[in-house]
């Protein structure tokens, strides 16, 4: 165990991305989830040529991490790399992989926990929690130059939280129901006592103050303990935003990495008023807003006293990144999430109609894994 | 039971409703005995020994067999007959469905392991009964047909009672499909070269086999077309289609044995069939319900009944040992030699130990050779019939063994048993 009172930020360049996306592991008999991940990570004949693929908390689901990149052209080599070297893996082991926030009729108590002392840990400590994470979500890693502005992002970013959860949102399934939720898989996270928003620190000495204190008190002994929305990585000198649902194409996984990197440099640069304690009021209850209405959430406005309507909100703020969108090379890629924003169709509402249409949830799955085994449009000379 | 009998006759005499004194068990009874006994030897033996309950339900037919104590005498044993047959249709109707051709052709390595296990299996086993054991060529090819396959209905239970999930499972389940379709279709030769062998008699030496072969496929696939525009009318995963799919199945093995063709290649063929049409996944999500487990004890227990114990001496055991040997060692060395980049050592050797159950299936084909020639086979299958024998007790262990040691069935919690 490090000591945090020590805790050191590495610098990174700004605006650095990472992606990492947690998949689901599904047998094609009945496309159910299924105990496949140390199978599939033992078998595999792979260089890390587009980053790393890791076992996560139980034996159903896979992480893959991007490298470190750039720009968003180069993250879209990664995915569809890691997705192809996946797809093609799980063919040989009959399995299949699959996007999308959570599976929608998997059995919790069936799950499987990983081998490793980390994930004995987590089980010791959290029970059934661990089983019920079984959860699938997309983290977004920008980087910045120094501590103080990794905890003024990580703040700057909180607010927009619900925009990210509703471009997102690709779990309205739970336990073979419709939870009337765009979002369910984030309901998993709140029950986990370290979850929510970073507290109300305004640099780096004073966020490491508050890390020693929750290590002295025997809360937390790392970071990888706090499970909030928005946190500051440290050792790979970066913000990371955790709420997005895991899309079901990598497309959408791009273009919400190209919408983190926009928004963080908009912020950066135009450095916006922030009021963490203000936020904080709100912040819960607008993230409930976004998880369960989706584009249709009402957000408060704690500075404002109004509500706006998370839409319109939404396009807004789009019309507003364009600039950094070209800046940066990913126009097309807003302009895809700004059509979404328009139509208010997402990754949700695709697996509604689908289910509607399939008329049970195997073949739903059935058609995520069709749908996540597309090959991205991004890729260069796609 | 003399006196109860004369007591019987005096009070029907009386008692005008009485009806003739029973003489035989009624069938129906007989099934529930055989449930009763076959649960309760294969609780008590995984409870106090941690053994599989096959081998308990297994043991509880051994003993009361015509071998051991003789409760089950071979009239009793034929009627229990169409239960066990309806067991092993369903079993090996699951086994075909797992003849996965999608997987073979995304994973060419597999085809290869197979091909390798049971190859070098029917050429052991045929190379040590011929030479070490002294059967005739079309006896010893026999005895190869009938042992060269896995035991489809242990390995599927095995894993369905452990819940088993992952590499080994999987492929312990093709591997088991595919030796299985193998050694039917050398099953089918064998017969024609035993016609030959016996008789002389080469119309039925052609027909035969071509029987077999064409009934089994013929209605195999017309009941798994049956079912799938049946079950196509229901919901997929409802009770009803669940209810098709017995029934359908349960039709296949009384058309089988009406028209004397193998009920188990039939069924085989029916799952494989349905495996293979099913382009909309009409009946893929629809199981056996879990009734099944109460035909596969009757099933264990009519195995057990129907091995010859009696014959087993020290040269048969020896011989019959040899054989398990041999048959063991070429499958483990055809699954270690293949694969190579497909699957890590440690795991293709598991799979070697999960591919070794052989019985029911084996006792079944033996069955089958001994109704054609039944002067001569007696001595010919006591070989394959005594290796089937000393495995059922073997198989499912080494099969247990294999998918707990990939760390593959399903943990219990502590303090709790399943």
């Amino acid at each position: 165990m490090s000591d945090l009172s020590k805790l050191s930020f590495t610098s990174s360049r700004p605006l650095t991305l990472g992606v990492e996306l947690e998949l689901q592991l599904v047998s094609l008999r009945d496309y159910d989830l299924t105990r496949a991940a140390t199978d599939l990570l033992a078998g595999l004949r792979y260089d890390d040529r587009f980053g790393e693929i890791k076992l996560e908390i139980t034996e159903s689901m896979i992480e893959v991490n991007s490298r470190p990149r750039q720009d968003v052209t180069a993250i879209a080599v990664d995915l569809d790399g890691l997705r192809d070297v996946l797809v093609t893996h799980c063919q040989r082991n009959n399995i299949a992989i699959c996007g999308g926030g959570t599976h929608p009729f998997h059995h919790w108590p069936e799950r499987r926990i990983c081998p490793g002392e980390r994930f004995a840990f987590l089980n010791e400590r959290y029970g059934y929690l661990s089983k019920q994470f079984t959860v699938f979500g997309q983290h977004i890693h920008i980087g910045v130059p120094s501590g103080d502005d990794a905890i003024w992002l990580t703040h700057a970013l909180n607010r927009y939280v619900p925009h990210f959860v509703a471009l997102s949102a690709s779990s309205p399934f739970l336990d073979a129901t419709d939870t009337a939720f765009e979002s369910a898989r984030l309901n998993a996270v709140s029950a986990f006592p370290l979850s929510g928003q970073a507290p109300d620190v305004t640099d780096w000495n004073a966020f490491v103050d508050h890390m020693s204190l929750l290590q002295s008190c025997g809360v937390a002994e790392s970071i990888k303990d706090l499970y909030w929305d928005v946190r500051p990585k440290p050792e790979y000198g970066t913000v990371e935003v955790r709420v997005c649902d895991t899309p079901l194409s990598v497309d959408r996984a791009i273009e919400l990495a190209a919408f983190a990197q926009c928004l963080a440099c908009y912020l950066l640069r135009e450095r916006p008023p922030v009021m963490p304690s203000m936020q904080a009021l709100v912040a819960r209850y607008n993230k409930f807003q976004a998880c369960r209405f989706g584009f249709k959430a009402e957000l408060a406005d704690p500075i404002q006293r109004c509500t706006e309507p998370l839409g319109e909100c939404l396009l807004d703020l789009l019309d507003t990144l364009a600039r950094d969108a070209d800046d940066l090379g990913c126009r097309r890629q807003l302009e895809s999430l700004r059509a979404l924003a328009a139509s208010q169709f997402g990754d949700a509402g695709w697996l509604r109609r689908t289910a509607t249409a399939a008329g049970n949830f195997h073949d739903l799955t059935r058609a995520a894994v069709a749908r996540f085994a597309e090959p991205s449009c991004y890729r260069p000379h796609a | 039971m003399t006196f109860i009998h004369q007591a019987w006759e005096a009070l029907q005499d009386r008692l005008f409703f009485l009806p003739p004194f029973p003489e035989q068990l009624d069938p129906l009874a007989l099934f529930a005995l055989l449930l009763v006994a076959g649960l309760l030897a294969g609780e008590a033996l995984f409870r106090a020994l941690g053994l599989s309950r096959i081998v308990g339900y297994v043991f509880a037919g051994a003993l009361a067999g015509p071998g051991m104590l003789g409760w089950l005498d071979q009239e009793t044993l034929s009627m229990a007959k169409p239960v066990a047959d309806a067991a092993l249709g369903l079993l090996l109707l699951e086994t075909g469905r797992n003849l996965d051709l999608g997987w073979l052709r995304a994973n060419r390595s597999l085809l290869g392991s197979a091909t390798a296990e049971s190859g070098l299996a029917f050429v052991s086993i045929f190379v040590f009964a011929y030479l070490a054991v002294g059967l005739s060529p079309g006896w010893s090819a026999a005895t190869a047909a009938i042992t060269m396959a896995s035991a489809p209905a242990v390995v599927l239970l095995t894993a369905e009672e452990n819940r088993a999930q992952g590499q080994v499972t999987q492929r312990t389940l093709l591997l088991t499909a595919i030796n299985c379709a193998l050694s039917f279709v050398v099953f089918a030769v064998v017969l024609g070269v035993v016609h030959a062998e016996q008789s002389g008699d080469w119309l039925n030496a052609l027909a035969h086999p071509l029987w077999v072969v064409c009934g089994g496929i013929g209605i195999g696939m017309l009941c798994a077309r049956l079912a799938l525009i049946l079950a196509g009318r229901q919901a997929k995963g409802s009770v009803a289609q669940v209810f098709i799919l017995v029934a359908v199945a349960l039709l296949a093995i009384g058309v089988a044995r009406m028209l004397a063709v193998p009920v188990f290649l039939c069924l085989f063929m029916m799952g494989a069939a349905l495996n293979l049409a099913d382009r909309d996944k009409v009946l893929a999500y629809t199981g056996l319900p879990q009734g099944h487990w109460i035909l596969a004890i009757v099933l264990f227990v009519v195995t057990g009944a129907m091995l010859p114990l009696d014959e087993l001496g020290w040269v048969t055991g020896l011989q019959a040992l040899g054989l398990i040997l041999v048959r063991g060692l070429a499958k483990f060395a055809g699954v270690m030699a293949t694969g190579r980049h497909d699957l890590p050592a440690d795991k293709r050797r598991l799979v070697g130990i999960g591919i070794q159950p052989l019985s029911a299936t084996a006792i079944f084909m033996a069955a089958e050779l001994a109704a054609i020639y039944p002067e001569v086979s007696g001595q010919a299958l006591l070989l394959p019939l005594l290796a089937a024998a000393l495995m059922e007790f073997a198989g499912p262990q080494m099969c247990k063994y294999a998918l707990h040691k990939a760390g593959e069935t399903e943990p219990l919690p502590a303090g709790r048993q399943r």
